[in-house]
């Protein structure tokens, strides 16, 4: 009941969000009119149900679940509504957003904006060690070491996810998750 | 015909078939909805259980748009043929995916109904959340699966049941038949003696014995019966042999001796005579007096003779049984008694007499009898007699009632006695044999004379005789 009362509060809660979301495929239609960043912004935070952080990525049980922008945040209001109020796991979730890589203290999963695109070896190699899920939408993401990367596919959003990043700092990504993405092996074009 | 009038081995069966055969139905029935009902339920809890499966496994295929895979995921409820319709819907209540690829939309509802699973026409519908562990809802599952595999089952348990109930019964109607022989054949052996007995009067034969219960009783008592009854008609036959061998000769008796006296008789008398012709001369008046009362004894003699002889031929000279028409019958009583009539100045008077079987001679006789007794002992006035007759469905009964002196009731039965005469002889003449010879011919008829009267208020004498063996004719 509680879970019942908590997912209609929910549902409430993001309606304004998710009216606006028709990218999927039977709304071919609506499709266009539908921002490319909404979609990614809900991508994220569904992100958070699909991947296992290790113990120890949280300080304790209730700790927030931080979603990080780094470089210009190209989401706009969207992540922000997406994520408001809701619960992951028991957690709220926290949007930060970074300039410069020696921001991020605590971070779940860190969005890459495009305009780092310049710096994103440094960036992803002074993560290799954290756990945190990288996610990119620059071509070559994925390849170039970052965890998962959106590409835009006739007005939807793939993802493309690099597994062996992802469990080298021991990030597990749900098999469902995987099941619904393209999987990559960096190296490999 | 009503199971009242069956017969008994039949009423048993029925019986035992009957209630054997409500219990096996009722349990059958009681099975069937048992099978029914647990199936309905294993069928919903399946459904649910399947539901729950697909709608894990489509999270991510919500969650990040994927309908390939989500039609690839419920692709995999081809495993299950009874799901003829399948259908994801995001959280928006927009339909995502659907199962069968070819499912026209329009046969999905538009949006997702309230989660849980119902019976819904001939289908088995659900709804399912779709969520991430515990996580916010991502969209709802949409189950249909038909029920012929519930019907199918209830088909196969219904066989079963038919089957079972077959069986049973059969099993049932070979016991019965086997079992219902304990209590129908004691009581059948029973019945046919009872029927050998009715028809052949057979008092010999005996119920055989089969147990020792009620029924056991039942064959006791009534072979004891039977026994007493053998034993009874034994001593009956016994008793009618001997009276019909003792009346033969009682009648052979009286005609022969009647016939033979009248020999002897005839000489007493002629010889008599004849010393009254000759010798009458010669005697005294006295000597007279004493003829005269010899001849007077052998005349009345000769008279008691006749009438005994005639009552003894009652049965030895009657005559066979024909239809005879009453009404002649008076008329040669009335042209008989003739002179009686004229000279009493006596009116016999009569209703239309309806037709008997009997023996002719013998019905004047006994009609002249009656007649001749209401003339004969007429009162004061001059004697009215009338003939009438009440026809009856087993006999017709005859009247004749006169004005006459009437008769007390303590003399009903003896009249009817042979050489009975209630007055002295010079009053009435008469041996007092009438009456008895009436009666005999009545008896000889298989029917009963009786007479209602009072003194000094007339008579009326009844006969009745049997209309049976082609009885009255019209």
């Amino acid at each position: 009941m509680a879970l019942l009362k908590t997912t209609l509060g929910i549902r409430a809660c993001l309606l304004g969000a998710v009216v606006l979301l028709p990218w999927g495929p039977s709304l071919g239609a609506q499709a266009a009119r539908t921002p490319e960043y909404q979609v990614k912004a809900v991508f994220l935070f569904n992100f958070a149900q699909f991947v296992d952080w290790p113990a120890g990525a949280f300080p304790d049980s209730t700790a927030p679940l931080i979603i990080g922008v780094l470089g210009d945040d190209p989401f706009g209001p969207y992540l922000d509504e997406t994520v408001r109020g809701e619960m992951v796991r028991g957690r709220p979730l926290e949007i930060r957003r970074y300039q410069t890589i020696e921001d991020i203290k605590t971070c779940h999963i860190l969005f890459v904006s495009p305009s780092e695109e310049s710096r994103l070896e440094d960036i992803l190699a002074n993560l290799k060690h954290r756990a945190i899920l990288t996610v990119g939408d620059g071509a070559g993401f994925a390849q170039r070491g970052g965890m998962i990367r959106f590409i835009s596919e006739r007005n939807k959003i793939r993802m493309r996810i690099n597994v062996a990043a992802a469990e080298a700092v021991r990030l597990t990504i749900s098999s469902k998750l995987l099941r619904a993405a393209e999987i990559v092996t960096p190296g490999k074009p | 015909m009503s199971l009242r009038d069956k017969p008994i081995r039949q009423k048993l069966m029925a019986i035992l078939l009957l209630t054997s055969g409500v219990v096996v139905v009722l349990t059958c029935a009681a099975f069937l909805t048992y099978e029914f009902v647990t199936f309905r339920q294993t069928t919903l809890k399946n459904l649910s259980t399947l539901g729950r499966i697909i709608a894990a496994n489509s999270t991510a295929s919500l969650a990040f748009q994927n309908e390939a895979d989500a039609r690839e995921i419920l692709s995999a409820l081809r495993a299950e043929p009874h799901i003829v319709a399948a259908g994801l819907y995001d959280k928006d209540g927009r339909l995502f995916a659907r199962y069968p690829a070819d499912l026209p939309v329009a046969a999905l509802p538009a949006a997702p109904d309230q989660d849980g699973y119902r019976f819904e026409h001939s289908h088995l519908v659900g709804y399912a959340p779709v969520a991430q562990a515990s996580n916010a809802r991502l969209g709802t599952l949409y189950l249909q699966s038909d029920l012929t595999a519930v019907y199918g089952t209830l088909r196969l348990a219904g066989a079963i049941a038919a089957l079972v109930m077959g069986v049973s019964l059969l099993v049932a109607y070979l016991l019965s038949a086997t079992l219902q022989g304990t209590i129908s054949r004691p009581i059948l052996a029973l019945a046919h003696t009872a029927k050998g007995v009715s028809e052949r009067h057979d008092y010999s034969v005996r119920a055989p014995k089969l147990g020792a219960d009620e029924l056991g009783l039942l064959t006791d008592a009534f072979n004891q019966m039977l026994s007493r009854i053998e034993d009874q008609d034994r001593a009956r036959l016994q008793l009618i042999t001997e009276l019909e061998r003792s009346n033969k000769e009682l009648e052979q008796f009286a005609y022969v001796a009647s016939h033979d006296l009248q020999e002897p008789l005839r000489m007493v008398s002629s010889y008599t005579e004849l010393l009254e012709r000759r010798y009458g001369d010669k005697l005294d008046d006295k000597g007279r007096t004493f003829i005269n009362f010899a001849v007077d004894g052998a005349v009345r003699m000769q008279r008691l003779i006749n009438d005994l002889l005639e009552f003894s031929r009652v049965s030895t000279r009657g005559k066979p049984m024909q239809p005879v028409d009453v009404n002649r019958v008076l008329g040669a009583v009335r042209a008989n008694l003739s002179v009686a009539i004229r000279e009493a100045g006596a009116l016999v008077t009569n209703e239309a007499l309806p037709s008997v079987v009997a023996d002719e001679t013998q019905l004047v006789q006994l009609l002249q009898n009656l007649v001749g007794n209401a003339i004969k002992f007429r009162g004061g006035e001059r004697p009215l007699v009338h003939v009438s007759a009440q026809p009856g469905a087993t006999e017709c009964v005859f009247a004749v009632r006169d004005n006459g002196i009437g008769i007390a009731p303590e003399y009903f039965e003896r009249i009817f006695v042979i050489f009975q005469r209630l007055h002295a002889r010079g009053e009435y003449p008469g041996t007092g044999i009438g009456l008895a010879v009436c009666r005999r011919i009545v008896e000889r008829h298989g029917g009963r004379i009786w007479v209602e009267s009072a003194p000094g208020q007339g008579s009326t004498f009844y006969f009745a005789l049997p209309t049976g063996n082609g009885g009255q004719v019209p």
